[in-house]
């Protein structure tokens, strides 16, 4: 990014910094009373650019455009969905920037974490729609049931479908992101036979829409990927399946702990087996962390607590398009179903083909997402 | 007669509540209009992909999905489990119990009287906590796999069973300062019914229990469970032809300082309240006690034999009894089926004179108090539209 650009986001951000703000502190200020110093927010903000890919003389940037971030109004929609994606997002480190930051910023409606409900809840959703027409940023978490015109969820006092909401919302929104493989692909509605016919958001409107897949995604994403919105006031750059690239843009098993069990041979043949123990690598036991790009062994989930393959579980793949399908089954590997001739490639753009040693033997694991078409195609 | 339409949101989803009556609630359809069909998609996979697939019936009590279809399988082949993989699990559904008690009394039920966002906080805040701990075994929370018939998929080493003791200890504290302690004293609980009467919504007086994990005792058998059609997209489920209320009060009811609220207050509000904010605390108290007697060298997982059998599994998860009933034939799911808490609860009978636990709660009451008596059940619209 150049002179031009930044020269255009100051642009932007000062614009942003004469509207009005919801509450009567600044973000400054309610860090202050959580005892952040300039210092730690100033930490925080370089740490944010490095992880949205960013150069680190953005940092300053972030830091300021965090400051408006209470100036963008967000509404988040729920559709068929578990509610993991909400739930992923609420566990946020506490208190930690990041969490003061998405606390902070306007979100309009959320139907889990807002304080209103019922009536009320239904008026300020309309009102936000009207107010922030084409300025608000939308979120929505669950795919989209088509069948039957969408009957197989309806919201609200007039019995809307889902379909309709999520239409005339986004017709409003100044940009969409699909919170979750729900919105993002369908998600687990969306597989076989799919009795819904649960679509991703992106299959339903005719607008861009920013991709953050995972069951769930980890908080870090959903937050970054937000506030890169809401700070740039444009979309950062994505992959084919428009996920974000500075979270989905290495493999999984790129960034494994057990790779270097992977790249030595030394594989857990079976659950609770000596390899179990000593921590080897899951391929075996249908880890797809090779087939699958997200950040989750370099980010973990839960304060960086830990994540499914440290416990001892394969990756599932669920940052996928249609991986409750094409990956399955999950305790076995792919490899042993689906992949027959050799192509070397591996890169996020071309989610294609990727080639495995495996103790001598190659594995050749060829289009694990061939099956999936380019939402751009 | 009125009739008016009520939506009920903020209760992980949607309902709909059909109301009849003026300034009283004379009588009341409660109705679900989502549906995902999650066990028609589970039929003729490998049944393994049970265990990644259930956990996303509901993204806030995933684990108690896990557990009941692990069991569920275990059930159908006569897996045995080492007590150190059966610790482990009580563990991480416990701590998802207390979790999401913490969450309902804040988040959901909170607002319905007082309008303050720092009690919003106030859960996030413990929820984070509480994840932790449970990730730090289950690698992950919302969302994991780590339980498989037979067992669970980690080795916890020494340090991290350190590490999870100190967790224990310290949300164990907290609950204590910050929300209810051992004695019943709660300033929040005292906040939240300042102008709530507590005598209100009381309900059908039948308690069941169907799971026996973590401290609590069954008190009836899964067989006379039946599942009915009702109005909108979700089933009824009655028990021996009757509604029941399941959930913390009917596990609870014998523990003697719930017991002393409930002969004053009968099955009301108030006691359906302090009965699911205290048991968080009952099982963090239990949780500490357990996880000392952990033995890492235990194996975590023992490879049971996969044949055909049908498995049947009832456990006890935060909103009440979870049913899972797996058909395996071929190595692969020839039938499931799920009952959920949310339906014995909020079940919707045109019969008046079997009512299900929240009608009867709802119906007599001023329809001002309506949504609090509603959502005292923890209504889970998620888990209903499986
Ligand atoms: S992506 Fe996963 S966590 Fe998110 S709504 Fe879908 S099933 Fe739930
Ligand atoms: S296959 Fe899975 S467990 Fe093994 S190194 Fe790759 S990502 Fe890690």
């Amino acid at each position: 990014m150049n002179e031009a650009t930044i020269a255009k986001i100051k642009e932007r951000l000062a614009s942003l910094r004469k509207l009005p703000g919801i509450g009567e502190k600044s973000v400054a200020q309610v860090l202050e009373e959580h005892g952040f110093t300039r210092r730690d927010f100033l930490k925080w903000s370089a740490a944010m650019a490095v992880m949205l890919g960013l150069p680190t003389k953005f940092s300053p940037l972030i830091a300021e455009a965090a400051e408006v971030s209470d100036r963008l109004p967000v509404v988040w929609l729920h559709l068929a969905e578990c509610t993991g994606c909400s739930e992923s997002l609420i566990r946020n480190d506490s208190p930690t920037i990041d969490n003061i930051i998405f606390n902070f910023i306007n979100l309009q409606y959320h139907d889990t974490i807002m304080a209103a409900a019922g009536w009320q809840a239904e008026e300020n959703y309309e009102e936000a729609l009207e107010k922030f027409a084409g300025r608000f940023v939308l979120c929505v978490e669950g795919g989209v049931p088509t069948k039957d015109g969408g009957e197989f969820l309806t919201i609200g006092p007039n019995a809307e479908t889902g379909l309709e909401k999520l239409k005339r919302t986004a017709a409003k929104a100044a940009a969409v992101i699909s919170v979750g493989t729900c919105s993002s692909f369908g998600g687990i509605q969306a597989a076989a036979p799919n009795p819904t016919g649960v679509k991703g958001v992106y299959q339903v409107i005719n607008k861009p829409v920013i991709n953050v897949p995972g069951c769930p995604p980890s908080a870090k994403n959903i937050v970054g990927t937000i506030l890169y919105v809401i700070l740039f006031g444009a979309l950062p750059a994505v992959d084919n399946f428009n996920r974000p690239k500075f979270a989905y843009g290495l493999r999984i098993h790129d960034l494994c702990e057990r790779r270097g069990h992977f790249d030595a041979g030394e594989f857990v043949e079976q659950f609770g087996d000596n390899g179990a123990e000593n921590g080897f690598c899951l391929y075996k036991v249908g880890c797809k962390g090779p087939y699958t790009f997200n950040n989750c062994s370099r980010e973990r989930f839960n304060q960086h607590t830990s994540w499914p393959v440290q416990a001892g579980h394969g990756c599932i793949g669920c940052s996928e398009p249609d991986f409750w399908d094409s990956m399955a089954p999950y305790e076995e590997p792919l490899a042993n179903h689906k992949f027959a001739s050799a192509s070397v490639d591996a890169t996020a753009d071309k989610v294609g083909a990727t080639i495995l040693t495996v103790a001598g033997v190659a594995i050749v694991a060829h289009a694990a997402l061939s099956a999936i078409k380019n939402p751009k195609e | 007669m009125k009739i008016t339409k009520k939506i009920v949101n903020k209760i992980e989803g949607e309902a709909s509540l059909k109301i009849y009556g003026d300034k009283k609630v004379d009588f009341v359809e409660i109705e679900f209009w989502q549906y995902r069909g999650i066990e028609n998609y589970l039929i003729n996979r490998p049944i393994m992909d049970a265990l990644v697939i259930n956990p996303r019936i509901c993204g806030i009590c995933g684990h108690s999905h896990l557990f009941a279809t692990v069991k569920a399988i275990e059930n159908a082949v006569n897996a045995k489990i080492s007590k150190k993989a059966k610790i482990l699990r009580d563990i991480t559904v416990g701590l998802e119990i207390v979790e999401n008690h913490i969450k309902w009394f804040y988040i959901t039920l909170f607002p319905t009287q007082i309008k303050d966002k720092k009690y919003i906080f106030k859960a996030n805040k413990f929820a984070t906590l509480i994840s932790k701990a449970i990730a730090l075994i289950a690698g992950q929370y919302p969302h994991n796999s780590y339980m498989i018939p037979g067992g669970v998929t980690c080795d916890p080493t020494n340090l991290e069973i350190i590490k999870l003791k100190d967790l224990l200890q310290k949300i164990y504290e907290k609950y204590q300062e910050e929300i209810i302690d051992l004695n019943m004293n709660s300033n929040d609980l005292r906040v939240f019914f300042e102008n709530l009467p507590r005598d209100i919504g009381k309900s059908v007086n039948r308690f069941l229990v169907l799971g026996n994990n973590l401290f609590f005792k069954k008190n009836g058998d899964v067989s006379l469970v039946k599942e009915e059609k009702n109005t909108s997209l979700s089933k009824n489920v009655l028990y021996n032809n009757l509604f029941v209320e399941v959930g913390p009060l009917a596990r609870n009811i014998e523990n003697q300082n719930i017991k002393k609220i409930y002969d004053k207050y009968k099955d009301s509000i108030y006691t359906r309240i302090i009965a699911r904010i205290y048991e968080g605390l009952l099982i963090l108290k239990y949780l500490i006690k357990k996880v000392k007697e952990i033995d890492i060298c235990e194996p975590s997982y023992i490879k049971p034999e996969i044949y055909d059998g049908t498995g049947i599994s009832a456990i006890e998860a935060p909103r009440g009894s979870l049913v899972h009933e797996i058909k395996i034939k071929n190595e692969k799911i020839a039938n499931y089926n799920i009952i959920v808490p949310t339906q014995f609860n909020l079940s919707s009978s045109q019969d008046k004179n079997n009512l299900s636990a929240a009608q009867t709660a709802m119906i007599g009451e001023k329809k001002e108090y309506l949504d609090t008596i509603f959502k005292c059940f923890d209504i889970c619209a998620v888990c209903v539209s499986h």
